[in-house]
């Protein structure tokens, strides 16, 4: 069973500094599966990603999406992000439907939903420059002469806390939170409305986790941007999400805002999940008991 | 049992595609065998037209391959225009001789190859090994060529060995026993040759191979269990490595076939190679089919051996069967 | 020695023998194709420099054919004729690079004499001078046959690797039936589809063509695999996130990655063809004469005569080794080098 979000429903909630009530990206019965054949036989194995799963994302607001490793959760991710086609459902950015759009059509749309992903290392060409990277979603599109770029890309990397003087270095000369940085300010580079962070934390430790958060929080004021946060730790998104979906096995269990998630969670997985996040706190009070 | 179904099938839809390739770009070739005769002036053209169709040769590529297919099942390979006489015989002839030269070599390279690849694995990292890796480096930059046209300087010079043929003028004249040691002396030289030409990459593999078995976790806890070093070497090790080498195994096969045409071209041994570069020079054409295709089921024969000998050996690939 | 020096050693020879190779008509004495008919099977010119008086010279002389001429040639005996060796002689005009001419080569003597380094063949041709030119051939034939094998192979195993399905499938088996077969075996197969009486430049150009279509599938199978692991990478999985098509991101992203091996390939691919060209040739069936591709040259060895009596005619053979030798280093040292190269 399943509770759709109705944000500006319920008035107990926090008011979220947003004065639309529109979501930005709504996602209605999404599915994907895959098939696998064998080589000369006919068995076809059908494995299902996810199921029927449905969320809203709106303006200016992080929704968290939590569950364990291999619920599809990456799949989902890749197919809100437009790199996979789902097998069906539908995805509307701002009102409109995105899968029935073509290649060309879906181009400039392409510009608003931008992807993090978990390993920032795979995820920069080691081969290109930072400026080079950051620089690249402006030379796909089209924008701008090569100078332009070039500042844009320095203007970027100073926005998310990189000294731009290092433009010439390639990604392996950065640290694993640097990196992720390099990576955020690629993202921003068209100033997309929706960003969508797979586990885009779980690799830094704890000390660049936070100040990444810090970074994201500032942009999210700054620019008015919307996060898809997904993430299997239950401590960070308490620290920073509007409201929690929970996943299992390929379906939505659970999806309410976060306060009402931690204290009075409905489905029984949930409730495991809490309850295996423990305070600092505690854990030093069972030790010396 | 399904699989070796499947990699026999695959072996002779391999054969059959081989079989039109090898007859297509034959008949790409412009002009054919009678070509130079068309240019003599005092032939007419109507004998040179009258022999074309009297072999076939004026008909469509389809129907000749059709024809000539259908004569490989009858056990018919067509006629060498070169010598007048049917391919078959001729090939099976020439064919005998390759095998026993190939067949000995791969023979020896293998029993050589194994038990010092094994041994260099062992002493890795020892001057032995290094000594062995720079003797190994040298024959394997070696080309073929010169290797055996350094054989037959020395047959030449030395006199030690005939220089060519395979039976010496009065090999009617022995006894059996006379018999064997006259095709044997003249066989030393191409085998030697063989041999050393395809040994070094054997020997490499084979250690490269035991290496990496050697470095992996069960065998460091075999030798932890006071397992005595020979008793893990060929016994754990060994076992385990045998995968990749029988894969080798059927590649090796390839590499032999194409230097055994060289080696028996160089010391005259006669074999497949000299015949099929001969048939060449004449444009013989179904001299030259009939020796590809005789290769090429040589090659496949030796894979599909090797997946015979895998399926047998490794049970991994039994029980993909059952999933 | 480490990998990196051994490269750049073996790189450094390479270059420093092509240089020789291309610029033969300077650094040999005679042209490939010239004759002498008065000494043929000449050993090699001995090069004095204490002369029969027992005075040494500064510069190094040869005798004069007279003494050449006899058999078994006689050395160092007293003699009335000295020819001292030149340098920076006029001599038979040649052409660089087949564009610009000159007449002037390294060294040579005056005329009735010869210096043969390396003694000659049967038509009184110098083998120094014909091992030089050969190496034009052999050695160039070699290279573009390479590199067309490996264009070949990042076509299809690019192709293959990115688009997957059933384009994967029929190039895949298509390869394989170039790799079912003994290469030489498939290499006289389509040689015997070509005439065999055409002009050299049109027998060079078809060599290289064949040989440089029948060895793309090893080369196509490793692009394959570059290309397969590199596309599932997040970089491109995130530029295709901006809207790029499919040429940029083979082009910016995906094909980059197989440069390694690529040029791993063209190391190893190289000596495979030269001496592919010299067997052909060696057994007739590559270029013919008088062009002295190194195959030509050891063409002579089969002969029983030529190998009871005349050993420098083996030469050429032996100076083939220390050639491999350093490719086979190159390549190696690349080898090397690329697989610790992180991805």
């Amino acid at each position: 069973m399943q509770e759709t979000l109705g944000h500006g429903m319920n008035p107990e909630s926090p008011q979220s500094n947003s004065n639309q009530f529109e979501p930005l990206l709504r996602v209605s019965g999404l599915s994907k599966q895959y098939v696998q054949r064998r080589p000369f036989s006919r068995q076809k194995i059908v494995v299902s990603a996810f199921q029927d799963v449905s969320l809203e994302v709106f303006p200016g607001e992080t929704l968290a999406l939590v569950g364990e490793s291999g619920a599809g959760k990456s799949s989902l991710a890749r197919c809100i992000a437009l790199l996979e086609r789902p097998s069906t459902g539908k995805i509307e950015l701002a009102g409109e439907n995105l899968l029935a759009l073509n290649r060309k059509q879906l181009f400039p749309i392409r510009r608003e939903v931008q992807m993090i992903f978990q390993d920032p290392s795979s995820a920069l060409n080691p081969r290109l420059t930072a400026c080079e990277i950051i620089a690249e979603p402006l030379l796909i599109q089209g924008e701008g002469t090569k100078p332009q770029r070039r500042a844009r890309a320095l203007q970027l990397m100073e926005q998310v806390g990189l000294d731009s003087a290092q433009e010439h270095k390639t990604p392996l000369e950065f640290s694993g939170g640097q990196r992720q940085r390099l990576a955020i300010a690629r993202a921003l580079a068209l100033s997309p409305r929706l960003l969508i962070l797979d586990e885009a934390l779980s690799n830094l430790d704890a000390a660049n986790q936070t100040l990444i958060l810090e970074l994201l929080a500032d942009l999210q004021a700054a620019h008015s941007l919307s996060f898809l946060h997904i993430s299997h730790d239950l401590r960070l998104v308490s620290e920073f999400a509007d409201d929690v979906a929970v996943m299992y096995q390929g379906r939505i269990v659970e999806s309410k805002d976060t306060r009402k998630l931690f204290t009075s969670p409905e489905h029984s997985y949930t409730k495991e999940l809490l309850a295996s996040v423990r305070s600092v706190e505690s854990i030093l009070l069972e030790r010396s008991a | 049992m399904r699989y070796l179904a499947r990699r026999l099938l695959h072996s002779m839809l391999l054969l059959l595609a081989v079989s039109i390739f090898s007859f297509a770009i034959l008949q790409l070739a412009p002009g054919d065998f009678f070509t130079p005769l068309s240019v003599n002036p005092q032939i007419s053209a109507h004998t040179v037209a009258t022999l074309r169709s009297q072999y076939g040769l004026d008909k469509p590529f389809p129907i000749r391959y059709e024809h000539w297919l259908r004569s490989v099942f009858r056990g018919d390979l067509g006629l060498s225009f070169a010598s007048g006489t049917p391919v078959a015989p001729l090939l099976v002839f020439r064919a005998r001789n390759t095998l026993l030269l190939t067949g000995t070599s791969l023979l020896l390279a293998w029993m050589l190859a194994i038990p010092f690849g094994i041994w260099s694995a062992a002493r890795r990292g020892k001057w032995t090994d290094r000594a062995g890796g720079v003797v190994t480096s040298s024959f394997l930059t070696i080309p073929d060529l010169v290797l055996f046209l350094a054989l037959l300087l020395l047959a030449v010079r030395t006199g030690w060995f005939p220089t060519g043929g395979m039976m010496s003028a009065r090999f009617d004249d022995l006894g059996v026993g006379g018999k064997v040691q006259d095709v044997a002396a003249h066989l030393f030289l191409p085998v030697v040759g063989l041999v050393l030409a395809t040994l070094p990459p054997l020997v490499r593999h084979i250690r490269s191979a035991m290496i990496e078995v050697l470095e992996a976790p069960f065998v460091l806890a075999a030798r932890a269990h006071g397992i005595s070093e020979r008793r893990v070497l060929l016994r754990y090790a060994l076992p385990v490595a045998a995968n990749p080498l029988i894969t080798l195994f059927g590649y090796s096969i390839a590499g032999m076939l194409s230097a055994s045409l060289l080696v028996e071209v160089v010391l005259s041994w006669p074999g497949v190679g000299p015949l099929l570069v001969d048939a060449i020079l004449a444009k013989d054409v179904y001299v030259v089919v009939a020796a590809v295709m005789l290769s090429s089921v040589f090659l496949v024969a030796g894979n599909l051996v090797a997946d015979a000998l895998l399926f047998a050996t490794d049970p991994r690939i039994r029980t993909e069967q059952i999933n | 020695m480490t990998h990196r020096q051994k490269l750049a050693c073996s790189a450094a020879v390479l270059a420093a023998f092509s240089c020789v190779i291309l610029f033969a008509g300077f650094f040999a004495p005679y042209d490939f194709a010239a004759q002498d008919r008065d000494t043929p099977f000449a050993p090699p010119t001995a090069i004095h420099f204490v002369d029969a008086q027992r005075s040494f010279h500064f510069r190094p002389f040869v005798y004069g054919p007279r003494d050449l001429a006899q058999s078994p040639p006689i050395a160092a005996a007293a003699s009335d004729q000295f020819h001292p060796l030149s340098w920076f002689v006029p001599g038979a005009p040649y052409k660089i690079a087949g564009v610009f001419t000159s007449r002037t080569h390294l060294f040579g003597v005056a005329e009735p004499a010869r210096i043969f380094l390396m003694g000659s063949d049967a038509y009184g041709r110098d083998q120094f001078s014909r091992f030089l030119y050969g190496g034009q051939i052999s050695l160039l034939a070699g290279l573009i046959a390479a590199i067309l094998s490996v264009s070949i192979g990042i076509l299809a195993g690019g192709i293959a690797g990115y688009y997957g399905g059933w384009l994967d499938e029929i190039l895949m088996r298509g390869g394989e039936l170039f790799l079912a077969l003994p290469w030489l075996y498939l290499l006289f197969a389509v040689r015997a589809a070509l005439p065999l009486h055409i002009s050299q430049w049109q027998v060079f150009l078809l060599l290289i063509s064949v040989m440089g279509l029948i060895g793309w599938a090893r080369p196509a199978r490793l692009i394959r695999g570059v290309v397969l692991s590199a596309k599932e990478r997040n970089f491109v999985l995130a530029a295709r996130g901006f809207g790029a098509s499919d040429a940029y991101l083979l082009r910016r992203h995906v094909l980059p990655q197989t440069y390694a091996v690529l040029l791993t390939q063209i190391t190893l691919l190289v000596p495979q063809y030269v001496l592919a060209e010299v067997t052909l040739t060696f057994l007739g069936l590559g270029v013919g004469e008088p062009m002295p591709s190194w195959g030509a040259l050891l063409s002579s060895l089969q002969q029983y005569s030529v190998l009871a009596s005349y050993w420098w005619m083996f030469l050429p053979a032996l100076l083939l080794i220390p050639i491999f030798v350093v490719f086979c280093a190159a390549a190696d040292a690349l080898q090397e080098l690329h697989k610790s190269v992180p991805l």
